[in-house]
């Protein structure tokens, strides 16, 4: 067993946790590397805004493009022959 | 001649099919498979309008069916790629890191933008990453940061082992934080 995890290692708890809860050890070893890695702290807060700045567009959904004008056109198509038959 | 109320699937069409495509675009990354979830919502609705009791509105209604197809419209494309152990992927994730486990650059610290249109400028370059991502990647991986969806279901949803869903996220995260940094994340002295 290793003393210490490495920064590869570590991110992928970090990642992990973003999705479930860690097991004691795992969590454990996280927070030891975090305390002394600043490369890791950093990705962690950047996973982070990565994931607010997301859930954040999806809210705001602003000027993106909208459907193109012949795919509107197939669609409206489409519909119309449901509604005829 | 379609009737002229909120249930007219013209209507919906007319009044919700540019946000509903924005929506789908967003997680599936493709223009195409965008708009044949948007058709496949609006035909599903007609199909089941006699059981919208309106009590939603049609948007939200309208919503929730898409976020169905847009859920199977990445299962049908995960039935067609082989995911996710494949060499270059495993490739760039090492390329990422020294032999010995660290970091093969510093990480740059980004900034805390507030300001409404640095936010805008972010969001394209969000958007930018994240179509660069290979399809599957990209598609599970907006399932569960954009669409917010818990990583069990997912899995459950897409039927792939809960190892393969979680080293494809792992994958993207690393892959979108390097996109970020790289257009333009990266800010001298904050965060």
């Amino acid at each position: 067993m290793k003393w210490m995890t490495t920064c590869k290692e570590t991110t992928e708890l970090v990642s992990r946790a973003m999705d479930e809860g860690l097991s004691l050890g795992d969590r454990v070893a996280m927070k030891m590397h975090l305390a002394i890695c600043t490369n890791c702290r950093r990705f962690t807060r950047q996973l982070h805004a990565m994931r607010r700045l997301f859930r954040l567009e999806t809210r705001a959904n602003d000027d993106a493009p909208g459907l193109a004008p012949e795919a509107r056109q197939r669609i409206a198509t489409e519909l119309q022959n449901r509604l005829d038959s | 001649m379609p009737l002229l109320n909120a249930l007219d699937p013209h209507r919906w069409l007319a009044d919700h099919g540019d946000y509903l495509f924005r929506v789908a675009r967003r997680q599936l990354h493709s223009d195409a498979l965008a708009e044949d979830a948007v058709q496949e919502t609006l035909l599903a609705a007609l199909s089941a309008q006699a059981r919208y009791a309106g009590d939603a509105s049609p948007r939200t209604w309208l919503t929730g069916i898409l976020k169905h197809k847009i859920v199977d419209a990445i299962r049908r494309q995960l039935r067609e790629v082989e995911i996710p152990r494949d060499a270059d992927g495993e490739e760039a994730v090492d390329a990422l890191f020294k032999q010995d486990g660290h970091w093969a650059e510093p990480l740059r610290p980004w900034g805390n933008p507030q300001a409404e249109a640095e936010l805008g400028q972010l969001r394209r370059i969000l958007d930018e990453c994240a179509d660069r991502l290979k399809p599957v990647m990209a598609q599970v991986f907006s399932l569960r940061e954009v669409a917010g969806m818990e990583t069990e279901e997912i899995c459950k949803e897409l039927n792939i082992t809960p190892t393969n869903c979680w080293v494809l996220l792992h994958r993207a995260r690393l892959f979108m934080r390097q996109c970020l940094e790289v257009n333009g994340f990266a800010k001298a002295g904050a965060a």
